[in-house]
């Protein structure tokens, strides 16, 4: 579903030039349940903003669902996320002034899918997630665990291929983390795609494989507790 | 604490120096604006002013009709009121007029414009200091008052007191000199004393209205009461015994013709008064005093808006710094205090900006109002500081009082910056921005239509390379001088032809007779034509004839009259039809097409035409020749004329000319000014306008950019941003423009009934300024919205 092969990605000032992403390459399959773990500044939510096309790389090829897209242009991008990707953020990223109707909605009206059907759909997910109650609420007027979730379900409305998570948990205590991480497993097992940075071990439990990067580079692939060293490119 | 205020605020100008010149430039130009309209307003406000007689003395205005009023009077009115009534002190008789006549000394020449002809009382009217003489032996037979300038002109250094000058075929003495004390309804530059005779000679005239009449109370007070006993003369004097002539009762007279009445303006009130006045420094005009007061607080008030604006929404940046000030004690007396403060010094910048921008200005602002207005004395500079006073509070306490009750724990706790407090105060003073811009824009469309209409309106004439000659009376046989003039003229290369008229155009004729058909009374314009006036014009003849040199009766007993008359007469077929006009008996012999005498403000006015000849006293009145000029040699003929009228026809006054299409333009100049200021405040109220929107949609856009960072990653295009981002600015602006329809149209329709030739009010100015409005919307927020679209999404997200 997603390879990346020799990606870099440097960021340029005037004095420094960093690279943020060193020659990284990294193949998810479908039905996939990975994460990035790795010290702050290791290149981690870099590699999760390009994927997530929020950010392009300087150099390298990343191939999604068969398209290259580096070098694709904001107008595609924009079209790509809206229909393949569905983002999760640490500090949830709802909008304030929308209702969580609304913005669970969000993603469907940038869709051009149909009012009826937008709102049987925000319904169902309500439903499937525990917030049904809440669907009239500010995202302000909501516990964190409770904004996570319909961080989510804004996420999933519009069934993405894949799932991105940027620590997913990092703004809940353990209970709505827990909470928040169950669910990821339960779409894992329904079968979503998902790629999630965390900097929790415990988190990082719940995925088939985990990737640790330092400095930019991948250091190792960990596939369910069974270690893979793999070659350093420098 | 000062010094802390000080720094704070020069931080924050330092921080948006952008948004803070624009703000200081906006009040500025509001400022300058209403300085602009103080001047004008203290200037109009200054007439007579300083005349300590201003309660007192009152202009006597007679009504002969529902719709004539006269400015003159008859010579016996002053003496019986003076008979009749113990209230009125004095009357004092003058023409409302000035001559424009050399006065010669030795063998010196000047030519004097303001010579005002009046009875000795007049400087108890209008008490000028005298610099030499006094004002009580000024005024006799054959001597003269001057002004100082005047004498100057005249004297050099000289003295000027019991020199003599000739004037007028006369020697006259100077009996004293007087300096005008400021701005005055009269302000001759020389005062004669010749109206006595004329008087003396109608002394018992009861129907020649020729004397412009100012009468004196003895208390103010007293006013409606000498207007009764004036009304009372006039039904003695006047009514009682025509109406016996007329075998009616006097019932039945005013039945028929209506009352004679009588209007007292006092001079206080003369020059912004709402009584048509006929002093010769004329009238102000109270109507665009309020336009231009109006607008000019529009302005100012659209740039104190602009202000608050960007105060409050400021003020959300600054919502820590005033939280902090609140916990470590500060009162909300103390925090308002400190806005008052900030806005005091950027008001004092801003009005010594605006003083700079009046300076530089002022000089094209004095050639539009024809005006000399300065930047003197202590009214203007006591009003600048009530203008200061106003805005300081205006501008400073709304921000005040919002940032003041921030919550204090709401604000520290530092989710402030997204709050929608203040919103709707901004939104609603937005819209009020939208509405002023949209009265503008549809505003001066409507006038520049009017003006256009006026410009391009067929009046009924034509006047194309017509020129009016000023021909000066020497003698009495002045018709006997114009044919010689004539046959002189029609030799130079280039004229076509030559007539003359006793009328001028936009002016009207020099004088009205009354004149009665079965039961309609009408009261026409006396048209002294030559032959073929009519023709050079291209006025058609719709019935009948005009008159012509072939017909020996057309200078004994032909009239023609306008449709107009002919409406009035009520008369199928007018031709033939004999009138009694003035004791002659006339024979209609053609109607004239009717054309605009008067301005476009005016009805087309009854005329009746007819030979100059044929009426005795006309050829008094005639003081101008028609030329009609080859268009290919218009130069060389204009400079051939002047060669001959220079050396035949005038050697002392120099050649004066004018194309009467020109001429006729100056009726409505007022407009077509109005109409080029009207047009620049739009660009100026558009421009401020059109910042506070910007700045506003910049700081609204600034707040949101979470949320521009939010939908760009749930997969919004640019287009989608665009829309959400600039839908509420169009609905703002809809509102804005629903809001000013109404007022616009009471308004324009207002001023558009200064015209009886006018437009209506059709839907295409308020599409036009509704689309401008929404483009100009659009183009700047758009503009904006679409920078923002552009950032990276990255920043937001994270690090908010």
């Amino acid at each position: 579903m997603i390879e990346i092969n020799q990606l870099s990605k440097v960021f340029r000032t005037e004095e420094v030039e960093t690279k943020a992403l060193n020659n990284v390459s990294l193949t998810i399959k479908e039905g996939e349940f990975v994460t990035v773990m790795g010290p702050s500044g290791s290149g981690k939510s870099t590699l999760l903003n390009i994927i997530g096309l929020l950010d392009s790389a300087s150099a390298g090829s990343y191939n999604l669902l068969g398209n290259e897209m580096v070098g694709l242009k904001e107008r595609g991008r924009a079209k790509i996320r809206k229909q393949q990707i569905g983002f999760v953020f640490q500090n949830f990223n709802l909008i304030d002034e929308l209702s969580v109707y609304d913005n669970i909605e969000l993603p469907m009206v940038y869709n051009g899918v149909a009012a009826s059907e937008r709102a049987k759909r925000v319904e169902e997910m309500a439903e499937r997630l525990g917030i049904s109650h809440r669907l009239k609420h500010y995202p302000q007027q909501l516990s964190g665990g409770q904004q996570q979730r319909v961080a989510v379900a804004r996420a999933l409305i519009n069934e993405p291929k894949i799932i991105l998570a940027d620590e997913p948990t990092g703004n809940l205590d353990s209970k709505n983390g827990n909470e928040v991480m169950e669910l990821l497993t339960d779409l894992h097992a329904n079968g979503a795609t998902i790629l999630m940075v965390t900097h929790s071990d415990y988190d990082a439990s719940f995925s088939q494989k985990t990737i640790l990067m330092k400095d930019g580079m991948i250091l190792s692939e960990k596939q369910q507790n069974k270690n893979i060293d793999i070659v350093v490119n420098s | 604490m000062l010094r802390n205020w000080v720094h704070i605020f020069f931080y924050n100008i330092k921080n948006s120096k952008f948004f803070t010149l624009l703000n200081l430039i906006g009040l500025s130009i509001g400022i300058t604006g209403l300085v602009f309209a103080i001047l004008y307003w203290n200037d109009e406000h200054s007439y007579n002013a300083w005349n300590s007689q201003k309660e007192k003395v009152f202009e006597v205005i007679n009504g002969m009709n529902e719709n004539t009023e006269w400015h003159t009077s008859v010579a016996p009115l002053g003496p019986e009121i003076i008979n009749s009534t113990d209230k009125v002190a004095s009357y004092c008789y003058l023409n409302d007029w000035y001559f424009s006549e050399n006065v010669y000394y030795n063998d010196k020449k000047e030519l004097v414009e303001n010579i005002l002809n009046a009875q000795a009382s007049f400087f108890e009217y209008f008490p000028f200091e005298f610099v030499e003489g006094n004002s009580e032996t000024a005024l006799g037979d054959n001597t003269i008052a001057i002004s100082e300038t005047t004498a100057k002109r005249l004297f050099g250094n000289e003295k000027a007191l019991n020199k003599i000058v000739r004037y007028s075929g006369n020697d006259m003495v100077v009996k004293g000199v007087y300096r005008i004390l400021g701005k005055s309804s009269i302000r001759p530059d020389m005062v004669t004393n010749k109206i006595e005779q004329s008087l003396k000679n109608n002394a018992d005239s009861w129907g020649n209205y020729n004397f412009g009449l100012l009468i004196k109370l003895n208390d103010p007070k007293d006013k409606e009461s000498v207007i009764k006993t004036i009304d009372d003369i006039y039904y003695r004097k006047k009514i009682v015994p025509v109406s016996k002539e007329l075998g009616l009762s006097p019932e039945e007279f005013i039945e028929k013709y209506g009352e004679f009445y009588v209007k007292l303006q006092a001079l206080k009130d003369v020059r912004l008064g709402s009584i048509d006045s006929g002093l010769p420094e004329g009238q102000g005009n109270p109507q665009f005093l309020i336009i231009m007061l109006g607008l000019s607080i529009l302005i100012l008030v659209l740039s104190i808006v602009n202000y608050v604006n960007l105060a409050t929404a400021n003020a959300i940046k600054r919502a820590k710094e005033v939280g902090v000030r609140k916990i470590i004690g500060a009162s909300k007396g103390n925090i308002i205090c400190q806005f008052l403060f900030e806005t005091a010094i950027l008001s004092v910048f801003a009005i010594a900006l605006a003083m700079v921008l009046v300076e530089l200005v002022l000089p094209y602002y004095n050639d539009f109002l024809k005006k000399e207005l300065v930047i003197q004395g202590g009214l203007i500079y006591s009003q600048l500081i009530t203008i200061f006073i106003l805005l300081v509070v205006i501008a400073g306490i709304f921000p005040g009082i919002y940032v003041a009750n921030f919550e204090t724990l709401k604000v520290l706790r530092g989710n402030f910056g997204r709050s929608k407090s203040g919103v709707w105060l901004r939104n609603g003073m937005l819209i009020m921005q939208f509405a002023i811009a949209a009265f503008f824009i549809v505003g001066s469309y409507i006038v520049y239509e009017q003006v256009k209409f006026m410009s391009e309106k067929d009046l009924g004439f034509n006047g194309d390379q017509v020129v009016e000659i000023r021909l000066r009376r020497i003698n009495t046989k002045v018709f006997d001088r114009y044919t010689t003039v004539k046959n002189e003229l029609l030799k130079i290369d280039g004229v076509k032809e030559v007539s003359t008229g006793v009328f001028g155009f936009g002016e009207g004729a020099r004088s009205t007779s009354g004149f009665d058909y079965k039961d309609q009374s009408i009261q026409g314009q006396n048209m002294g034509v030559d032959y073929g006036l009519l023709e050079m014009l291209d006025v058609p003849v719709i019935e009948g004839r005009d008159i012509s040199p072939d017909f020996a009766s057309d200078t004994i007993s032909s009239m023609l009259v306008n449709e107009t008359v002919v409406r009035m007469m009520k008369e199928p077929e007018p031709i033939g039809k004999e009138i009694k006009w003035n004791g002659t008996n006339l024979k209609i012999i053609g109607v004239v097409k009717d054309f605009n005498l008067f301005g476009l403000t005016e009805e087309i006015p009854p005329m009746v035409f007819f030979h100059i000849k044929t009426i005795s006293w006309m050829q008094s009145n005639l003081d101008k020749v028609y030329v009609k000029i080859d268009a290919d040699k218009m130069e060389q003929t204009l400079a051939d004329i002047e060669t001959f009228w220079n050396k035949d026809v005038d050697i002392e006054y120099a050649f004066e000319y004018e194309f009467i299409n020109k001429k006729y333009a100056r009726t409505y100049e007022e407009y077509v000014d109005q109409r080029n200021l009207f047009s620049i405040l739009n660009i100026v109220v558009i421009s401020i306008a059109l910042f506070g929107l910007f700045a506003l949609a910049s700081y609204s856009i600034e707040r949101r950019m979470k949320e521009i960072a939010i939908r760009k990653t749930l997969g919004a295009s640019t287009k989608d941003l665009l829309v959400t981002l600039s839908k509420q600015y169009l609905v703002f602006c809809i509102i804005g423009f629903l809001m000013t329809i109404f007022p616009v149209y009471y308004l324009l329709s207002t001023w558009l009934d200064n015209f009886v030739f006018r437009i209506s009010i059709s839907v295409l100015p308020f599409i036009i300024g509704f689309i401008v409005l929404a483009l100009l919307t659009l183009i700047v927020v758009l503009g904006r919205a679409y920078k923002a679209t552009r950032v990276d999404v990255l920043t937001y997200l994270k690090y908010e």
